[in-house]
């Protein structure tokens, strides 16, 4: 059975192209299977939000491709690329992540309502989820009325609700305390053993970097140290 | 849930969105009381028309209208008043004779309509006597006697009681004149009609012009305009050959101001909308660019333009809805207040009265008007509101997120 969930092939990515060009990204391939638990690392400007833009389909590469699960994102334009993350890719923020005037229970939901999930489906999983990441007694809370470590466990959980075929954070915790940070990571890492939920993070927070089964270091857009293991097999399923 | 976020989005710049919904509110008062009282103000410039100059119908000999040939008189005329007369729908009825003529006084002349009347019937079809600011109405006995306004007494240097000489042809197109006794002044609404024209009794110019008892005009006030139609039919079927006008008819102009009225309506309109258009464009627009970040994490998670798009129109739809009721409420205390009072233009009383139009005007509204002032509003906010929203299909959502 194949478990790879991403695929991506020579990407490239040029900005300022016709002044100075700057090549955030410049060849990286890179290949996920299901339940990887992933960082990725490197100073900053080295290309690792571009990185995750593009495997996310926020952006497209100047060349090269990525393959999500059998589709080649990079073809897919306009609603038909948005629909696919919608079905497809979990985000996570480094901050402004929710929609400040809706309730925590409201974020976790809005992904179902975009999908059209029935009514009783939505109450069930998002009373699952916030159960799951330890908020359920702060269902009706805006945004505002939460912690920073408390909003981005409210994101991951409405990463999750749709059950997408990974999860994309970059940079989780750069707001968060170091016990905050430490609970998301807890809690992350539990999705990813018990739901065998596919995590690519990027950060720049060593206790963070510790906590990745495998960790890609980035420097100048290119992928200069992979500690992929030699055998992914031995990954779930 | 879009709609939710719609509506709870409006609430987050609480001072900014109450600004919107008091333009809303002062626009949409504004355009429907200005409607109101300029609807108010034609009404009772066709009401005064009716009720004191025109009559609902005139009939007439079908060449008399443009030259008021003394030759074209109603030949079956006192058939004509005396059926009229037994219609129960009609409230009063008289005939007259209009010519047109000359007065003149040692001081200077004028050309002038003299208008040859039945005094009684004439009081109770246009309220002649009711128009006397001064000096008396037509008495019996009396030969030779004169109403007229005060600006063409004034004119011709003349004062109460003084004689003054009509001049016109006689039947046989003689010029005829004769020396009449001004014993009473009156005034109309119509300062420009006030100027051109004198009353005076039928049997006087009937004897000097040589009529024999004929009119060339006979008017008819109505109870109601609903049976002015069915009255005009049966009249004609009467009595083939004659014209008889309805008050559209006799007097375009009436219907001219109420059409020129009602593009001031919409050119004023027009300008409360735009005014409006530009205020939430404005407000819609810093909503739109302060909420980028937020907007491309919207796109990035998988809500897609069109909801997006919806999204932003229905913040702004939402956003003028708010405002209708307090607007609507307010327009129409105003209404129904100034409805029962009036509205005194006391000051600007001869600005009105040379344009026919009497100082106190009541507003009113149908309902029509107002489901267009409505559907005109919510027009503009949805045709202003596109700008904003089509502003946000173009955000990159990786772009969006970095800002
Ligand atoms: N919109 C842009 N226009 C021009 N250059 C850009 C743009 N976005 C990123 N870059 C450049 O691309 C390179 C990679 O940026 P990127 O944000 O991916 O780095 P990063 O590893 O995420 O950095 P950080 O750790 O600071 O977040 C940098 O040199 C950056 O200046
Ligand atoms: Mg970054």
């Amino acid at each position: 059975m194949n478990n790879t969930v991403l695929d991506a092939h020579n990407l490239k990515r040029v900005y300022d192209e016709n002044t100075i060009p700057v090549y955030a990204l410049n060849g990286v391939h890179l290949h996920i299977v299901r339940g990887e638990f992933t960082a990725i690392k490197g100073p900053s400007g080295s290309g690792k939000t571009t990185l995750l833009n593009m495997i996310g389909g926020l952006d497209e590469p100047t060349e090269g491709y990525v393959n999500i699960n059998g589709t080649n994102i990079t073809q897919l334009k306009g609603n038909k690329l948005i629909n696919f993350r919608l079905n497809n890719i979990g985000f996570v923020f480094q901050s402004f992540n929710l929609i400040p005037v809706l309730t925590a229970k409201e974020n976790i939901e809005f992904i179902m309502l975009l999908q059209k999930r029935p009514k009783a489906e939505r109450e069930q999983r998002v009373k699952e989820l916030l159960k799951e990441v330890g908020l359920a007694d702060k269902a009706g809370k805006k945004p505002g009325e939460l912690s920073g470590g408390q909003q981005q466990r409210v994101a991951v959980a409405r990463a999750l609700a749709p059950k997408p075929q990974f999860i994309l954070a970059d940079e989780p915790t750069a707001n968060l305390d170091s016990v905050s940070a430490g609970n998301l990571l807890d809690m992350m890492a539990k999705l990813n053993r018990e739901e065998n939920m596919t995590f690519i993070f990027s950060t720049h927070d060593q206790r963070v970097i510790d906590r990745a089964r495998r960790v890609i270091t980035l420097e100048d857009g290119k992928i200069v140290n992979d500690t992929a293991p030699a055998s992914l097999d031995h990954t779930l399923i | 849930m879009l709609l939710k976020i719609s509506w709870r989005n409006i609430w987050r710049n609480k001072k900014r969105s109450i600004i919107i919904i008091a333009a809303v509110m002062t626009g949409l008062s504004a355009g429907i009381f200005l409607v109101a009282f300029y609807n108010g103000m034609i009404e009772q410039r066709v009401n005064t028309a009716i009720q004191s100059e025109i009559s609902h119908l005139q009939v007439h000999h079908p060449g008399f209208t443009n030259d008021y040939d003394i030759n074209f008189s109603l030949k079956n005329g006192a058939a004509i008043l005396k059926q009229v007369q037994a219609d129960p729908v009609v409230k009063a009825t008289t005939g007259r004779v209009i010519i047109k003529g000359m007065i003149a006084s040692a001081a200077g002349s004028s050309g002038i309509t003299i208008n040859a009347v039945i005094p009684e019937q004439e009081g109770l079809v246009t309220r002649l006597p009711g128009k006397l600011v001064s000096g008396n109405y037509f008495g019996a006995g009396k030969n030779n006697e004169l109403l007229i306004s005060q600006k063409l007494l004034n004119k011709l240097k003349l004062k109460l009681s003084n004689k003054a000489i009509l001049t016109f042809q006689d039947k046989e197109g003689n010029i005829t004149s004769a020396a009449f006794r001004i014993i009473g002044i009156y005034k109309t609404i119509n300062t420009p009609y006030d100027e051109t024209n004198v009353f005076v009794k039928i049997q006087d110019i009937d004897s000097l012009a040589g009529l024999n008892n004929q009119f060339n005009e006979i008017a008819i006030l109505l109870h109601s305009n609903k049976t002015l139609k069915a009255t005009r039919l049966k009249l004609s079927t009467a009595f083939p050959g004659i014209t008889i006008k309805p008050w559209t008819e006799i007097s375009p102009e009436i219907g001219l101001t109420v059409s020129v009225s009602e593009q001031m309506v919409f050119i004023f309109m027009g300008i409360i909308l735009l005014a409006l258009a530009f205020g939430i464009i404005n407000t819609m627009m810093m909503a739109v660019l302060e909420r980028t970040r937020e907007i491309g994490m919207l796109l990035a998670l998988g809500m897609n333009k069109i909801k997006i798009f919806k999204m932003i129109l229905m913040e702004t739809v939402l956003l003028v809805i708010a405002g209708c009721p307090g607007g609507i409420a307010f327009a129409f205390t105003a209404i129904a207040i100034t409805k029962r009072t009036g509205i005194s233009f006391k000051k600007f009383e001869e600005v009105y009265a040379s344009f026919g139009y009497s100082d106190i005007v009541y507003p009113s509204l149908d309902r029509r008007q107002f489901g267009l002032i409505m559907l005109l509003v919510i027009l503009t906010a949805i045709i202003s509101a596109l700008f904003p929203a089509w502003r946000t299909l173009r955000l990159k959502p990786a772009a969006s997120i970095r800002k």
